[in-house]
């Protein structure tokens, strides 16, 4: 209680210091950002903080008073693809990217537009889901995003203007590469990500020069031969592995470890050419971000066979664990497990299930937490639909939250099944003549397809493919997890399993919405539904909070809007 | 974005096999199947100077009366997006371009071309003459004037001007010579300085960046994104549409060596 006084009171007193510097270009210098949780008035990385909360110390809007929360001012996208990005609010000025690769600067009170800055991409990009775009990084005042056509843009905040842009790696190479998530800013460098482990790439991560564009460090996620860890890989398959990594890492400064989270082993379901481990595929990596240099991982999923990428954002928490504080990820994966492994070292510490699974049957703690796998939850010819979580995992991409005023972890969970299909092994290409269809067209061998975005892409009957399972066999729920214990303190369902991410604030509620639409505020202690509004545009992303002229705005995308809420 | 590409693509399908058929099929020939020269036409300074004034009428609402852009693209770099072959453009201003604001213009074919020949024009205004003055000693004036706190060249400057980087390319002598004498003969829909009169009696001056009913943003003479609810303002002012000093009393000689070394700023295409 003395904790949410003292909170309240430096909210205020931020409140008004923070509009007091609108508008007035302060630099977002690296202390900046490491501070990033006591500025609560603007929102200045991905996760909102380093840590990977996701916690706005804002409380103006509360449990009391979020039923007279209302629609302040819509951003109209005005693109076909939906929007996937995280908005940065810097000073009253809210960055966003649209699909595509534009970045809006607006007015962070009315949504009016300051300037724009399109890049072009070449016709031909080699998205598996879209696209899209997830966010911006901010140093000094200069904004950093990757591209789908594998380029790393610095933009002047002020202008729009391009400072520089560096090329990370052809993106047309093996079956294609993209780049879509949200870079980090770690000192003085921009750590950028990559997508394409469903077209047979060979994953990294790499960081540049903030100043420079040059390029500082690349950690390959697959060990190159003369490394350690390079017979995880049968023959050759380690050359196409994927291992993609594809969302947004944390950081902690008391270690100065990044961890970041990787994307499947290609190909997704068929293993007959990659026996092995097939590290560091669905993974986290613990890296020193000065120098790229590989501290520890810790596989969640061994030899994945069901595209179960460990690409969450990572959270960092401290908690009691067996009547210890541990510093520990509190990672919940999209193979349908909570973990909880010891952020300094690696140590898988415990792990619980999430959503309904039926691939493990418990965790070897002799050898640091490998999962025992149960028999017959392999993919077949014929298909397997015998197997939970489905494809898209019991987590995905969507950003969790954890309030450290009620000590839980807010997770908007999928339950489902898909059908698993062992296909024959077709290597992407980007020849355009091999793949005629849609330029952004997913992989075209070895996955099993259906959600939304392949509806819309490559023309998929979705009544076909979505209609499979009754729909009590697939939904999704927000839900609150203890991290000492893996255990769901309550539970909110709704229709259809979430492609959002959800935001808990100090007004003690949670943000979220559904692909329906479905924009919720929450009672974050029990769950209830205390608040909804029907934006009917389905909601590809996670909310953040933010002051304008003194007072709390709750935005979040919708369909191709971004729809930002606020109280009279 | 993907539509439409997919829509340009059947059209340009169409229009192709159309045109291939054309001389076979009599009931497709037409206005829509006359194949469109691969070189403009109509280039005569007359032609130049009938497509200005159609400019002015269909284009300069978005584009600018000088070409500057504002709501439609700056056509003054000579640098078009979708297209800068002769056919692309006539193809851009007889058909629109989709999933833009970009519209059908509604004039003849003819006229269509005469537009392109003004156009071409605006895209190339530094290039078609030699300025008098002496470059290098220009760069000096301009350092010693103090022009880079506003105005950017390459990666220095500030943002409150208009970028020079390849202003040599975009703008004639004379267009560079009334900037600097009398600023407020030629200002960019973009950098019409604005004064904010605030009900608290304070007045922020800036370039308008955006403003509706209900709000208004601009630039601050610092450099800094602003932006004003109209509840509380007073009054929004244009009365000073130049942030821009006039230059009328400078020495005459750094003057033309300022011109010069402006018009010596091509940029790289």
């Amino acid at each position: 209680m003395k904790s949410k006084r003292t909170w309240a009171v430096a909210a205020v007193l931020l409140t008004a210091a923070s509009w007091t510097l609108s508008g007035q270009g302060q630099p977002v210098t690296y202390e900046r950002l490491l501070k990033a949780d006591q500025e609560p008035g603007n929102w200045l990385m991905y996760s909102g903080t380093y840590s990977g909360w996701r916690f706005s110390k804002l409380n103006q809007i509360t449990a009391q008073n979020v039923k007279n929360l209302r629609v302040k001012w819509l951003f109209q996208g005005r693109h076909i693809e939906k929007f996937e990005t995280t908005p940065l609010v810097v000073d009253g000025v809210m960055y966003l990217t649209r699909p595509e690769n534009a970045i809006y600067a607006l007015d962070a009170l009315t949504g009016r537009q300051l300037w724009t800055y399109e890049y072009r991409n070449p016709e031909r990009t080699y998205n598996c889901c879209g696209k899209n775009n997830r966010g911006l990084a901010i140093l000094g005042t200069t904004l950093f995003m990757n591209t789908l056509d594998m380029h790393v843009i610095a933009v002047d905040a002020k202008s729009g203007r391009e400072l520089w842009k560096t090329k990370m790696f052809d993106h047309a190479e093996a079956g294609g590469y993209a780049a879509t998530g949200a870079p980090l800013v770690v000192k003085d460098k921009v750590i950028v990500g990559m997508a394409g482990g469903e077209r047979g790439v060979s994953g990294f991560l790499d960081a540049y020069d903030a100043k420079t564009g040059k390029q500082a460090w690349r950690f390959n996620t697959i060990p190159q031969p003369g490394e350690p860890n390079f017979g995880t890989w049968a023959g050759d398959s380690w050359k196409t592995g994927g291992a993609s990594t594809w969302n947004t890492g944390s950081y902690d400064p008391d270690t100065n470890t990044l961890f970041w989270g990787t994307s499947n082993p290609w190909p997704d379901y068929n293993d007959d050419a990659r026996t092995g481990d097939n590290l560091y595929s669905c993974s986290v990596l613990a890296l020193d971000p000065d120098t790229g240099k590989l501290k520890w991982h810790y596989q969640f999923t061994p030899h994945d066979l069901h595209d179960w990428d460990a690409t969450q954002n990572p959270v960092l928490v401290d908690t009691e664990f067996l009547g210890q504080t541990r510093k520990v990820l509190a990672w919940p994966n999209r193979n349908g497990f909570f973990y909880l492994v010891d952020r300094t070292n690696g140590k898988f510490l415990s792990a619980k299930a999430f959503v309904k699974q039926t691939w493990n049957d418990g965790f070897d703690f002799e050898n640091n937490g490998r999962p025992k796998l149960v028999p017959g939850n392999d993919p077949t010819p014929e298909g397997n639909d015998k197997v939970w979580p489905g494809i898209d995992g019991g987590a995905n991409w969507m950003s969790h939250s954890y309030s450290p005023l009620t000590k839980l972890l807010y997770v908007f969970a999928r339950e489902e099944r898909r059908v698993y299909t062992k296909n024959a092994i077709q290597h992407p290409t980007t020849d355009p003549a091999a793949t005629p269809q849609a330029p952004n067209a997913g992989p075209v061998g070895g996955r099993v397809r259906g959600g939304y975005d392949d509806c819309l892409v490559v023309g998929i009957d979705c009544n076909k493919r979505l209609a499979q399972f009754a729909p009590e066999e697939s939904f999704g729920k927000a839900i609150a997890i203890d991290p000492a214990t893996g255990t769901t303190k309550w539970e909110h369902p709704v229709l259809s399993p979430p492609w959002g991410g959800l935001m808990s604030t100090a007004g003690n509620l949670v943000f979220g919405g559904t692909i329906e639409g479905v924009i919720f505020a929450l009672n974050a202690t029990t769950g209830e539904r205390l608040w909804y509004f029907s934006s009917n545009g389905p909601v590809y992303g996670t909310a953040i909070s933010y002051l304008a002229d003194g007072k709390q705005f709750v935005s979040i995308p919708a369909g191709d809007l971004i729809v930002t809420f606020g109280l009279d | 974005m993907r539509h439409a590409f997919w829509l340009l693509s059947v059209a340009g399908f169409l229009t192709v096999g159309l045109s291939a058929q054309a001389p076979q099929n009599p009931a497709l020939a037409g206005a829509a199947t006359a194949p469109i020269p691969d070189v403009n036409p109509f280039t005569s300074e007359s032609d130049v100077r009938a497509g200005e004034a159609l400019f002015q009428t269909h284009c300069s609402y978005c584009h600018g009366s000088f070409g500057e852009g504002g709501r439609g693209a700056d056509l003054t770099a000579g640098v078009y997006r979708h297209g800068g072959r002769d056919p692309e453009l006539y193809a851009s201003v007889r058909n629109g371009i989709p999933g833009t604001e970009m519209a059908p213009v509604r004039v003849s074919d003819d006229d269509v071309w005469r537009m392109i020949a003004f156009v071409r024009r605006l895209g190339s205004r530094g290039m078609l003459e030699k300025a008098p003055g002496d470059p290098e000693a220009g760069r000096l004036v301009y350092q010693k004037s103090g022009c880079a706190s506003c105005h950017r060249i390459e990666s220095d400057g500030g943002n409150l001007g208009p970028e020079l980087t390849d202003i040599g390319r975009r703008r004639g002598l004379k267009f560079l010579a009334e900037s600097l004498v009398t600023p407020e003969s030629n200002i960019a829909v973009a950098y019409r300085a604005v004064q904010v009169v605030l009900k608290s009696g304070q007045t922020v001056t800036g370039m308008r960046l955006n403003r509706d009913d209900v709000s208004i943003q601009l630039r601050d003479t610092r450099d800094n994104l602003r932006s004003f609810l109209m509840q509380n303002v007073a009054e929004v002012r244009y009365d000073k549409p130049s942030l821009m000093p006039a230059y009328a009393s400078m020495n005459p000689k750094d003057l033309e060596n300022l011109i010069a070394y402006l018009h010596s700023l091509k940029g790289t295409l």
